[in-house]
């Protein structure tokens, strides 16, 4: 019982538009059964008793933190089904199975949970003080962190302000959902996935089970934006239900459930303070980052707070710098990556205060910004690396033509580094037969046609026409390892797999044919070469963003347009890059706008839709024009990443913009709608806008 | 036993008849009964529009209609569109300009984009908009959707004249 | 995400609808457009035993004007009000009103029927009517009846039609000439329900003086709303009376009773009531002195 792409269209454009792309929920297997999930109504609560179906009772497998997540062993156990108590609204507790998800949705409705309601603890400002949310635990601190070095230093301008950044939910298209088959000793998985190697780690330790004997195989999927690339509970249920079934079971979500039960982004605030001179150079800046983790700390709560602390000081230089950073424990769902995980919260934060630090001054705001970038490679005092910024921060107002819109305009600025996922490296995997060449990577596409760089990297590297070439789905059985796709990464790392391995495999060519070396030769051969790729140098890169506001004639103060100029190395595709950008920018709006988790105060999810959760629509989108400085990076094929750029640069951009023109600061994301309205809240008094 | 009615509908010009459930989804009915992948399912609140499909040549969300409602219409769904292996002018723009990216809200967005120009040839950029405002998508920020659907307007006026 | 077991029968004519509403007491509901309904079956949160599906009941979807009304059928698209010159021409709230619900794919499906006799107090037809001063009919075991806008708005997803009434047709009185109205929305995206809605429909005499004025607020109070002191106050003013109509803005605020949530505070929603009938009854004497 298969699901191949054989005989497949290769282009998945023409797939996607003739709907015959193959996602998880399209699979059909024979005797498929359809597992629904029984979840926690309540945000804390003791479980007295729960029957019917299957139950942490029954299932007492346990999460491990793998994938982007990936945060080592932490103190509490995320258990994947809880039989004792729960920490979050969407828990899983109990999972049914039927014959369709019409009969198992029937079937839920008889699972009988009783359970003891806890008073949860929401806040994560009262997180520290409040009771531990898990028995044992002295308090709800999972981390702490101190960077740079404590100081204290004269300044005639000293500004301090409170930032935050609301939780927001990565709301992939397709929701999350997988098939598991068991067929006594190897279990498969068809997966919407990010990565497929890290499904294979979680599931095989979660289930006990050797890392052989588990494939992963990922279908075509509809977005993940970090939320894809780590385990859920649900998906060590389902691949029990299948083993011990021994049928195939298919779990799909509602997003209902996806927005319950998917890691959560952001949800952090920063206190911020910069000293400076008159003329608005840093002297130091001194910062304590929250962190707000949710129930569990395995999506990143044991190390998001630091990695946003480290990376504070961007693309700038200042003489003394101290961080402390902390992460604590809430009844929410838990936090984890989202497009940018941790930049754009640095980067918001930075840049509100470069912002300030202009408006104290009187110095214009992109001047403040130069005085304060370098031109020298630099290691801040919080211990992050950056490029020299200075040179390309001129040429990006140059693009922007910053300084005759500013008269006319309302505009923001921003600029910032983007820190690529590097570690670990990535794997690619050529093979060559029958005149064809296949190619596979370790982590691969979730929308963002890593093929269409692949076949033209290949291509150009082997002399071969892109039409020989196949781009396969990443499957665990057919490469010996991978890591994921995330973190502005793939272009770059699988990038540079794939020239690797399209080098070795072109050297063993020529060593077997000797002087007969061709391209047609090569494709007439049985070839196979696989590459780790591993970068030694900085992959730091550097962006800006230049956004512009105004007025609706019903006195709404909306973004009108947003200028990306992100130093992207050699550009592999221009048609995809601007794709890619322009959907990080309606991110980059959303999140400026609309898009909040917002919870009562017993822990209940009062934005559980799609619209609630504030996804714009094409009505909503401001224009979005692209440019990029193509400085090649130190890899071979010249790339850098990108992916992640406008949700760390849009932000604080499009806020400054709206600050701009409506004569009000800003602090916290989303802005509230009635800050946004052009009179004061009583609706009387017209602000006064540029 | 619950009830069941007996349907038959026009799927793609093909009149398909079932025994189904009241209850059941028309978007259920097009995907598990008859294997139409193509509508994709993105929220339950009727927001998402990954769902569109024509009923009786009127774009709407399947997942918010029932099957027994569509019994003696007309249903199109993308897999109806062009034929023959070739694309509708609009899948083709939608190709020619990259509306897409991870492809899941593109067969709600085709139909949407279909609906438009069938009613109106000559859409203006907030006509397309206004047009796609029903449907969601997550990656591409819309202007290359917004370009595709021009791109298929152009298209399907030069194939008229 | 599944709607519960339901039993269905799709009658061909109002009273078979009404006989069946009948024979199931309570328990059997209308299914019109589905927009409404559909959603909340499949959150379960209603659970008929039986559906009364009405889309193939004739007779239904018209808009026409006779007998000094505009007359518009319950089964009636809001797309088809979207599109109709009749109303762009001399309706105009209620052509804007339908511009605003929903989007497109929704207002194919979703009826004037539906969105009067849902009693969501976030629906935008409601308000239309209510400053329109319209009327409803409905049809019963016991025959036809009409209802005043005012009296059918009952409470919170309910309305004065019994469980056996089908609601038929909904008048909206053909306004004299310089007439206007307009319906002015505050959404947060397109498709999100109104933070607060508010609907002017206007007379004015040889003097440019208000001889009529309706007001109907959207999403501020447990049903839509008809703000009669405001209403009441803006008689005889002129209708380039600014003070006036920021007085009617203040009145009608005093009379909603909105609630915060995800949408806004109660302080916000209040002010947007004050600005939006302050900017309503100018743009709806506009119209009226251009003879919308
Ligand atoms: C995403 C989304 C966004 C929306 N946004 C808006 C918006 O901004 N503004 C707005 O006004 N609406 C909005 N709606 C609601 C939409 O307009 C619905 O169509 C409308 O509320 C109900 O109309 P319907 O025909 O679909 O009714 P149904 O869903 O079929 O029925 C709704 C209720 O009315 C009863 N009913 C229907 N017709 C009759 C009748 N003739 N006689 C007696 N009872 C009847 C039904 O029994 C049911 O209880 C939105 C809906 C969705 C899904
Ligand atoms: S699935 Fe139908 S609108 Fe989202
Ligand atoms: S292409 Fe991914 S949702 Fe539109």
């Amino acid at each position: 019982m298969e699901v191949t792409f054989e005989g497949e269209e290769q282009d998945p454009d023409v797939r996607f538009v003739r709907g015959t792309g193959k996602y998880v929920d399209d699979i059909k297997l024979e005797g498929m059964l359809h597992l629904h999930v029984v979840r926690s109504p309540y945000a804390r609560a003791r479980v007295l008793s729960v029957s019917g179906g299957i139950t942490g009772n029954e299932l007492k497998a346990t999460m491990e933190s793998v994938g982007e997540d990936a945060g080592g062993k932490s103190a509490v156990s995320f258990p994947a089904l809880s039989a004792s108590y729960v920490n979050y609204v969407g828990q899983p507790v109990a999972a049914v199975l039927g014959l369709d998800r019409y009969d198992a949705a029937d079937k839920a409705e008889e699972v009988d949970v009783q359970y003891e309601p806890l008073r949860p603890v929401i806040d994560p400002e009262k997180a520290l003080a409040s009771e531990p949310i898990h028995p044992g635990m002295e308090n709800n601190l999972v981390a702490a962190a101190e960077l740079g070095k404590e100081f204290e230093v004269k300044a005639p301008i000293e500004i301090e302000e409170t930032l935050r950044m609301t939780r927001i939910s990565p709301n992939p298209m397709e929701t999350k959902g997988m098939v598991a088959v068991y067929d006594g000793s190897n279990l498969t998985v068809y997966a919407s996935t990010q990565s497929p190697f890290s499904w294979r780690e979680g599931l095989a330790s979660s289930l006990g089970l050797k890392e052989e004997s588990v494939r992963v195989v990922q279908m075509d999927t509809g977005g993940g934006f970090g939320s894809k690339g780590g385990i859920y509970p649900e998906y060590v249920v389902a691949a029990y239900a299948a083993m011990k079934t021994k049928r195939p079971v298919k779990w799909s979500e509602t997003r209902y459930e996806n927005i319950l039960s998917t890691n959560m982004g952001r949800g952090v605030r920063g206190k911020m303070k910069v000293y400076a001179d008159r003329e608005g150079k840093l002297k130091g800046l001194k910062a304590d980052i929250l962190v707000d983790v949710g129930a569990y700390p395995l999506g990143g709560g044991g190390w998001t707070a630091r990695w946003i602390a480290s990376q504070l000081v961007g693309p700038y230089s200042v003489p003394r710098a101290y961080a402390t950073a902390k992460a604590v424990l809430t009844n929410k769902v838990n936090m984890g990556p989202y497009r940018g995980a941790g930049r754009p919260e640095a980067a918001f934060f930075m840049e509100r205060m470069m912002d300030r630090l202009a408006d104290e001054t009187g110095v214009d705001a992109a001047e403040v910004r130069l005085r304060n970038a370098t031109s020298r490679r630099t290691t801040s005092p919080l211990g992050m690396e950056a490029p020299p910024s200075k040179q390309l921060f001129m040429k990006a107002l140059r693009a922007f033509k910053y300084s005759s819109r500013k008269k006319k305009e309302n505009v923001g600025l921003s600029f910032f580094m983007l820190i690529p996922a590097a570690y670990g490296g990535e794997s690619a995997k050529l093979a060559v037969k029958g005149g064809r060449v296949k190619v596979w990577m370790g982590g691969s596409s979730h929308g963002q046609r890593h093929d269409v760089f692949a076949k033209s990297l290949v291509s150009e590297e082997l002399g071969i026409p892109q039409d020989v070439i196949d781009f396969q789905h990443t499957d665990t059985r057919s490469i010996s390892g991978g890591v994921g796709s995330w973190g502005s990464r793939t272009a770059i790392l699988g990038g540079g797999a794939i020239v690797e391995a399209s080098r070795s495999l072109k050297a063993a060519a020529k060593k077997k044919l000797g002087k007969k070396y061709s391209p047609a030769r090569l494709l007439e051969g049985e070839y196979e070469a696989e590459a780790f790729f591993k970068p030694k140098d900085l992959l730091n890169t550097l962006g800006a963003n230049m956004a512009s506001a105004r007025l609706t004639k019903e006195g709404n103060a909306v973004v009108d347009e947003v200028v990306s100029f992100y130093d992207a190395g050699k550009v592999l595709n221009p048609f995809m890059l601007e794709s890619q950008i322009t959907g990080g920018v309606a991110q980059g709006i959303g999140e400026i706008m609309y898009e909040q988790a917002i919870y009562s105060e017993d822990g209940q999810l009062l934005t559980a839709s799609i619209a609630d959760t504030g996804v714009i629509h094409a009505t909503e989108m401001p224009k979005s024009v692209v440019m990029t400085a193509a400085s090649r990076s130190t890899l071979p094929h010249g790339a850098k990443g990108v992916g992640e750029s406008p949700t760390i640069g849009v932000p604080p951009a499009a806020t400054r913009a709206l600050e701009v023109l409506l004569g009000r600061r800003f602090t916290t994301l989303p802005i509230e709608p009635e800050k946004l309205w052009a009179t004061d809240v009583a609706g009387v008094k017209e602000v006064r806008v540029r | 036993m619950p009830q069941t009615s007996h349907i038959a509908v026009e799927v793609n010009g093909v009149k398909r008849e079932a025994d189904v459930e009241p209850r059941l989804l028309l978007v259920h009915f097009l995907r598990e009964n008859l294997g139409l992948t193509g509508s994709h399912i993105g929220c339950d609140t009727t927001s998402c529009g990954a769902c569109t499909v024509l009923l009786d040549d009127k774009a709407m969300k399947s997942c918010t209609v029932l099957a027994v409602q569509a019994d003696g219409r007309k249903v199109m769904t993308v897999e109806g569109l062009g034929g023959h292996g070739k694309l509708d002018p609009v899948q083709e723009g939608f190709v020619a300009e990259h509306g897409l990216q991870c492809g899941f809200c593109t067969p709600g967005m085709v139909i949407s984009a279909y609906a438009l120009l069938q009613e109106n040839p000559d859409p203006t950029e907030d006509d397309i908009r206004t047009a796609i405002s029903g449907n969601i998508c997550r990656c591409t920020g819309y202007e290359k959707i917004i370009e595709s659907v021009k791109h298929a307007a152009k298209a399907r006026r030069r194939r008229r004249t | 995400m599944i709607p519960p077991r339901f039993e269905y029968a799709a009658p061909k004519s109002v009273r078979e609808a009404v006989d069946l509403l009948k024979s199931r007491g309570g328990e059997a509901k209308v299914l019109a457009g589905g927009q409404s309904l559909i959603p909340l079956l499949k959150l379960r949160l209603a659970a008929p035993s039986l559906l009364v599906d009405i889309n193939r009941v004739t007779g239904l979807d018209y808009i026409r004007e006779s007998g000094g009304f505009l007359r518009v059928g319950a089964l009636t698209r809001v797309s088809t009000l979207n599109r109709s010159a009749l109303l762009k021409k001399r309706y105009g709230a209620l052509h804007d009103a339908s511009l605003t619900i929903a989007d497109p794919l929704v207002r194919n499906l979703g009826t004037v029927g539906g969105n009067l006799s849902h009693g969501d107090p976030s629906n935008d037809l409601p308000a239309v009517l209510l400053a329109a001063g319209g009327e409803l009919a409905a049809t019963g075991p016991s025959g036809d009846r009409s209802v005043r806008a005012e009296d059918f708005f009952v409470g919170t997803f309910t309305t004065a039609l019994a469980q056996d009434e089908i609601l038929t047709e909904a008048r909206f009185p053909v306004p004299p000439p310089r007439s206007g109205g307009v319906y002015l929305k505050v959404e947060q995206k397109v498709a999100d329900f109104a933070t607060a809605g508010v609907a002017v429909q206007v007379s004015l005499d040889k003097k440019s003086e208000y001889a009529r004025v309706g007001i109907g607020l959207t999403g501020v109070g447990p049903t839509a709303l008809k703000a009669t002191k405001a209403e009441a106050a803006m008689v005889g003013k002129r209708a380039t009376d600014r003070k006036a109509a920021q007085e009617a803005g203040e009145l009608a605020a005093d009379a909603s009773s909105p609630t915060t949530d995800i949408r806004g505070t109660e302080e916000y929603k209040r002010g947007l009531i004050r600005l939006l009938v302050t900017r309503g009854l100018e743009r709806a004497s506009q119209r009226a002195r251009r003879g919308a």
